[in-house]
């Protein structure tokens, strides 16, 4: 494996032929992607869903919003390799919205994305949201 | 040494109508990625979702395992060719997730290659991170 490589493509054609490799994977991504990135993606576009169907469902659909997630893996007592965190953080732009409402709809769309209840198996899931305008860590 | 992989989403209006795109990753591989709850739930129309991106995680992961444990035991895969297809059930979740492998190994047995997929399919982090899936199937076979 340390010297071998792959290529990862999708079954509907929005990527192929992804290059990637156990560098790139653990160590840096010199342009590869990874398994710890493409959960980030699902991750991230889950919860964006997940984000737009509770503001939405409490009168309130978000005009526009930025979901980063960021998968860490690390390396375990044992010495073999687990996904420990998932960090998500949003900024929604949502017009009559209080930052803590807009907390309360942010963690239970985290716990209503199906991927956060997968993942908790292995990694600590955190979120963090803020509007648009506000200082980041409000 | 802990490792971080980002990516970045951008999404508009509500979850029906609204749609979505993956702008960005950490290694830069994939980027510009249209996503919307119609494709998820239905009919793809060559777009991604995140079952998709699980899917392609997995199958990712399985193989680097799978290959570390042949090279240990003595019998480097030339090749593995790896599927994962990943059910979603709006409402209820990720219901299942088919894991198919055809290895060309010289000098494996059938039964051996098998059980070494058995064992990727146990250990790789992603599925122990995917342990909360109420199937994961596996189907091994070598070519040739």
């Amino acid at each position: 494996m340390a010297r071998g490589n792959g290529a990862i493509s999708a079954a509907t054609g929005a990527f192929s032929a992804l290059p990637y490799s156990l560098a790139s994977r653990v160590e840096r991504p010199d342009g590869k992607t990874s398994p710890e990135e493409l959960l980030a993606a699902a991750h991230a576009a889950c919860y964006a869903m997940s984000l737009a169907g509770e503001l939405a469902s409490a009168g309130t659909p978000p005009d526009h919003l930025d979901v980063h997630a960021t998968v860490t893996l690390d390396q375990v007592e044992d010495g073999s390799h687990r996904i420990v965190a998932s960090e998500l953080l949003a900024r929604a732009r949502v017009d009559e919205m209080d930052a803590e409402t807009l907390s309360r709809l942010a963690a239970s769309a985290s716990e209503g994305c199906p991927f956060t209840k997968l993942i908790e198996a292995s990694a600590t899931v955190t979120v963090n949201a803020t509007l648009e305008g506000e200082t980041d860590g409000d | 040494m802990a490792t971080d992989r980002k990516a970045e989403v951008t999404w508009h209006g509500d979850l029906m109508s609204g749609s979505g795109r993956i702008d960005s990753v950490t290694s830069g591989a994939i980027g510009g990625l249209d996503v919307d709850w119609r494709a998820r739930s239905e009919d793809a129309q060559s777009k991604t979702s995140p079952e998709e991106l699980i899917a392609a995680a997995h199958a990712a992961c399985f193989s680097m395992a799978l290959s570390n444990g042949l090279a240990q035991a003595g019998h480097p895969a030339d090749e593995l060719k790896t599927s994962a297809t990943v059910t979603f059930q709006p409402g209820e979740g990720i219901t299942k997730i088919a894991l198919q492998v055809a290895g060309n190994v010289p000098g494996m047995s059938q039964d051996d290659f098998r059980q070494a997929a058995e064992t990727a399919k146990e250990n790789c982090p992603v599925s122990k991170a995917l342990a909360g899936v109420p199937e994961i199937s596996l189907d091994a076979r070598l070519e040739g």
